[in-house]
């Protein structure tokens, strides 16, 4: 076997005849992989992981390997359009960068005049590594609105880290944790954010203990030694239920609790509130459970949770963060290795700071959307979205009269999606950037043609926490396309913003790596920088929160009016808390389990991708299928009392019987009208975005639980 | 002589289905054609714990493969190091194959109306590169090439705790 040597670029070079390979960093979603790009005749013929990078190892997923059959998809955009027909016509007519930039900074220059910087709302959805230079347009446009998944998703774990313990504490498998907390969340599909499934999947073959906890039954879930099946939405009370054992047990770190956290006894107070018959009665999980759980976790150092965006989508976000935050804190496995860890981004201009958000005036920052109302998003320049659907459908606190969508498709991925509809539809203007004329698209005025990874020089991994940067390096060109990195810095230009940008994006990478004594040109040469990696910080510097301590007592959220121990909410809709509401609507219905190959909205139109899953798909308990009329494969209509879609039924016993889980973002570019199915299966139809139903201090929507009624498309008038 | 297979650990397989991409990324095949495909197994309950799997179908290049027997055109031949190769160019789609293969590896493409299974990429290995989907692509390190019997037996061993870091680390911060 000696011959054979993984990811053999020399042979599969000479094998095939490739011209070239460019090491690179994928960005098939919101994770991030070191990439071999093989090119032939100038196009990308292979795409493989790269064996040297540090985050992957050599592995991928599907997207990563598919993403030469979106670089050069027949539908994609690739050069500016503008609209010709009324909206939503999908009637487009080609135009010049320099018509449709010219187009926008007129737009943008009018109704800051006529109606402030605030009119005028920039976006993004998960964001394309495109965060920073989109919050840098904006602040310095005078804008405090900028829509994004921020308010549901990593946002915040950003703020509630930062005013727990000064950064995000980050799984650290490179160190092997001999115990893995896995909470909502299934990485090995969708690889988030700063964790990959290999080095989790690494530690698990290394001997890791693994506990999950999820309503449903992910094949972690049957893997773990531990399974916590709880009721969907009840993740704090769960946590709580693990504290008060960790308590009462005295399994936490004495030194620890004494010497480094803020707020210890009125939390001890707080989570004895939660006793475990309490817990057991919300969470459905029986006691004994959690004890086990809670036991196994504290008694096996080094620990850690992988946590994510499901408990985020809900209206307990900050606390479900916060009370998994107190259990890394309290076990002693705070910055410990193979446990989690405070990395340290290298020593270049970072994200904030790219971001310009010192540059915004205290004048227009204070007038951010649900700024008084959501008070942590605010602290973090997080926009709830439908502070903006509002703003534009009723024009209170004032008018918005533009968006600028970059990378997002809210009419799929944001709760309540017909109000989006409505507010897409009655926006003055609204120009988006993105690969193809998507349902959100086909509503805008000017739609530009984006660049994917494949297509750019950039910092990799610029704005996440595991300390690490990696190059990505352009391969190839399609069309007119470009990055939103170089269309922003050339609109700065036309709208007055010119001092404070660069001739060319290459001049920022210049300026973002400065502080390291580097250019964009060496970096490019270098396979990855990592920051210094120095444990226990805390231990000489304190943590970076008001009080230097571990906050389980938030000052900051007291300051900002809120209660600043953590507490159980029940879901806005449940058994529990609409008992009238669920006698019509019997089941719990849970959104969004992560499918391979599918980034939210993205990736229905590559062929590879989509022959995984032609269909979207219901996950219905066989016995519910039965007394229900429904059988594997029916198109089964799923109903909230704010709509109804359909998706293709799958019997799956993984959960309890009164649980159906769909999937979210469908959308099928194959139909060609304009609306390409947007409202057919899209979950978001049936969620709800109320105020009264997000977190109260994030203004997360809750659209990852909620009450519904199913039954076969056919059955007597159930059709669409 | 060794006798090449591939070897899945499907106690590790997390279902992420970056095999089946890899290797239409190899060989193009029609789409919804799959010469290595997926499929989920449970949940079930078993001793009262509920278990879930997901299982990979792939050819096994068996030591006496029936489809080389059913074949009347001689399309499916078993190399001396195991691999059991299919030749498109001879198959006139009668599909023989595919009702005597006992793991129902074997899909038809109706577009060009052949049979298509997984040869196992002998054109990669007969270059010594690994076949698309056991070149160190799977997040789970789940996917083996090489003897059968070697890997059985080493498959423990063989369990990574540790990742060759790079000679090329750059400067830290």
């Amino acid at each position: 076997m000696d011959k054979f040597v993984f990811s053999n670029i020399e042979r599969e070079m000479a094998t095939y005849g490739y011209d070239a390979v460019v090491k690179s960093h994928c960005r098939m979603c919101h994770g991030g992989c070191g990439v071999l790009v093989y090119t032939k005749n100038k196009k990308v013929a292979k795409i493989a992981g790269d064996p040297n990078c540090p985050i992957n190892h050599g592995t991928l997923c599907s997207k990563g390997i598919a993403s030469a059959q979106l670089a050069y998809h027949p539908d994609r955009l690739t050069r500016p359009v503008k609209r010709i027909g009324p909206k939503g016509s999908g009637k487009w007519e080609p135009i010049s960068w320099n018509e449709a930039l010219d187009t926008i900074a007129e737009r943008i220059l009018n109704y800051k005049d006529d109606f402030g910087a605030e009119s005028i709302v920039m976006g993004y959805g998960t964001g394309r590594e495109n965060e920073a230079v989109i919050y840098r347009f904006a602040n310095l446009l005078g804008t405090p609105n900028v829509i994004t998944a921020g308010h549901f998703c990593y946002g915040p774990r950003i703020a509630t880290s930062i005013i727990t313990c000064g950064t995000n504490p980050i799984a650290d498998y490179e160190n092997h944790p001999k115990c893995i907390m896995v909470w909502g969340n299934n990485l090995v599909i969708s690889n988030p954010d700063c964790y990959k499934g290999e080095p989790f999947s690494v530690s698990l073959d290394a001997g890791a203990k693994l506990i999950a906890v999820d309503p449903r039954l992910t094949r972690i879930a049957a893997r773990a030694d531990i399974w916590l099946q709880l009721r969907p939405g009840t993740d704090t009370a769960l946590a709580l239920g693990m504290l008060n054992v960790i308590v009462n047990e005295k399994l936490y770190d004495r030194d620890f609790v004494e010497n480094h956290v803020y707020g210890w006894d009125p939390f001890v107070k707080r989570i004895n509130e939660y006793s475990l018959e309490r817990v057991e009665k919300i969470t459905l999980v029986p006691k004994e459970k959690i004890i086990n759980a809670a036991r196994l976790f504290a008694t096996t150092n080094p620990a850690a949770i992988q946590w994510g965006v499901a408990i985020e989508q809900q209206v307990n976000c900050a606390d479900n963060n916060r009370t998994l935050m107190a259990l890394m804190g309290i076990t002693g496995n705070i910055d410990v290795p193979g446990g989690q860890v405070l990395f340290q981004a290298p020593k270049i201009r970072n994200v904030g700071h790219f971001g310009a958000h010192r540059m915004l005036s205290d004048v227009q920052r204070e007038k951010r959307l649900g700024g008084d109302r959501f008070r942590l998003a605010h602290n973090f320049a997080i926009t709830n979205p439908k502070c903006v659907w509002d703003a534009v459908l009723e024009e209170t606190p004032y008018p918005v009269k533009m968006l600028f969508l970059i990378s997002s498709n809210p009419l799929m991925s944001r709760g309540n999606a017909r109000e989006v509809y409505r507010a897409l539809k009655k926006v003055d203007f609204m120009a988006v950037s993105d690969f193809f004329i998507t349902p959100t698209a086909e509503l805008a005025d000017i739609v530009l043609p984006a660049s994917t990874w494949l297509e750019m020089d950039y910092i990799g991994d610029f704005w996440k926490r595991h300390g690490y940067i990696l190059p990505r390096r352009k391969v190839i060109q399609v069309g007119e396309c470009r990055s939103d990195h170089e269309m922003l810095n050339d609109l700065a230009h036309r709208v007055g913003q010119g001092e404070h940008w660069w001739d060319n994006f290459e001049l920022a990478l210049d300026w973002i790596l400065e502080p390291m004594g580097i250019k964009w040109r060496d970096f490019e040469k270098m396979e990855y920088i990592r920051g210094e990696v120095e444990y226990q910080k805390y231990k000489t510097k304190g943590f970076s929160t008001p009080t230097r301590k571990f906050e389980l007592y938030s000052t900051l959220l007291e300051q900002w009016g809120y209660d600043p121990l953590p507490q159980y909410r029940e879901p806005p809709e449940s058994p529990i808390s609409t008992p009238e509401l669920h006698k019509k609507y019997p089941y719990t219905l849970i959104t969004g389990a992560r499918s391979p190959g599918f980034f939210h909205s993205e990736n229905r139109q590559i062929p590879w991708l989509r022959e995984l899953h032609p269909d979207p798909v219901v996950e219905i308990h066989p016995e519910t299928a039965k007394k229900e009329g429904i059988t594997q494969g029916d198109w089964v209509v799923i109903e909230s009392p704010r709509g109804k879609v359909k998706q293709r039924a799958k019997l799956f016993a993984g959960m309890a019987p009164e649980i159906v889980a769909a999937q979210h973002a469908w959308w099928f570019p194959e139909k060609k009208d304009p609306g390409h199915g947007w409202d057919e299966s899209n979950i978001n139809i049936l969620t709800d975005n109320a105020y009264e139903a997000c977190d109260p201090a994030m203004g997360a929507t809750h659209v990852r639980t909620l009450l519904c009624k199913i039954y076969p498309e056919n059955k007597n008038g159930g059709d669409l | 002589m060794k006798q090449y297979s591939l070897v899945i650990d499907h106690e590790s397989c997390w279902g992420c289905k970056t095999c089946e991409v890899a290797c239409k990324q190899e060989h193009r095949a029609t789409d919804n054609v799959k010469l290595i495909s997926l499929w989920e197994d449970g949940p079930k309950m078993v001793d009262g714990k509920l278990e879930f799997m997901f299982k990979i179908n792939v050819c096994r290049h068996c030591d006496d493969p029936p489809c080389a027997e059913a074949c009347p055109e001689e399309a499916i031949q078993k190399r001396e190091d195991g691999i059991v190769v299919m030749n498109y160019e001879l198959c006139t789609g009668c599909q023989s194959c595919i009702g005597v293969c006992p793991y129902d590896a074997i899909d038809f493409d109706e577009k060009r109306n052949i049979a298509q299974k997984c040869n196992l990429c002998h054109n990669r290995v007969d270059q010594g590169l690994f076949p698309a989907c056991a070149d160190n692509i799977c997040l789970a390190h789940c996917i083996y090439f090489g003897d059968s019997e070697e890997i059985d037996q080493n498959l423990t061993k063989r369990k990574r705790t540790t990742w060759p870091h790079p000679e090329t680390v750059s400067k830290t911060g």
